[in-house]
């Protein structure tokens, strides 16, 4: 049997227009059948840290901040999934992977698995991201 | 396949995803699919521009066989067999 193409996203960023990019991307993929590994990275950390997660207010968009409500409010038009039910969903889809950075998760005061929403599979160094990219057909920079 | 012909299909499934924007019709499409049986066939209803084409590609690549779009007042039927 062929194997799956592997997707390998590192997720800088933990801005809600971004997360939301990655969760279109990631759905992709995902319908793709793809097999992907997310890093969670430095800003990204923070985003998937429970307590960030549950705080609408926290999470601000990377750019054009001043339009942050009209771009919340055109999402429920549309009706789009928050980035939190994109990640769940790819993870029903298909053999998807978050990987929580280390150094990342000590930054914002996260220790273990337990810090990050359930979604998270393991807290990581960085030799797993870097075979994740080599090993991957698709490499993205979030 | 003509309008009448894609019309006349006998469809498996038919499952309504006008409510969402891309992704939400090819994951819909996606979940669907996996759930009737080789040569069955699915019809997707979107009201996403975007999915006329990324339906059919995404069919091609998987091996199964786009069929064609019939087009209605504000939304698309994209017809396709399982393979």
């Amino acid at each position: 049997m062929e194997q799956n193409k592997k997707m390998c996203l590192a997720l800088f960023s933990g801005a809600l227009d971004k997360l939301t990019a990655a969760g279109v991307i990631l759905s992709g993929a995902a319908a793709d059948d793809m097999d992907i590994d997310v890093y969670i990275l430095l800003q990204a950390a923070r985003a998937f840290k429970k307590e960030i997660a549950s705080n609408k207010d926290e999470i601000k968009l990377a750019e054009n901040s001043h339009l942050r409500e009209e771009f919340i409010d055109s999402l429920k038009k549309l009706n789009v999934k928050e980035w939190q039910d994109f990640f769940k969903e790819v993870k029903e889809i298909t053999n998807a992977k978050f990987h929580i950075c280390g150094l990342a998760g000590k930054i914002w005061g996260g220790e273990t698995l337990e810090d990050f929403i359930d979604i998270s599979d393991d807290i990581v160094g960085i030799s797993e991201y870097i075979t994740a990219a080599q090993e991957a057909d698709i490499h993205l920079f979030i | 396949m003509t309008k009448e012909e894609l019309q006349a299909l006998a469809v498996t499934k038919s499952v309504d995803a006008r409510g969402t924007a891309c992704p939400g019709p090819l994951l819909e499409a996606k979940k669907a699919i996996g759930t009737i049986n080789s040569g069955d066939i699915i019809e997707i209803l979107s009201a996403d521009e975007g999915t006329k084409k990324d339906i059919p590609k995404w069919a091609n690549k998987k091996g199964h066989e786009f069929l064609g779009i019939v087009e209605e007042p504000g939304y698309y039927k994209i017809y396709m067999k399982k393979n």
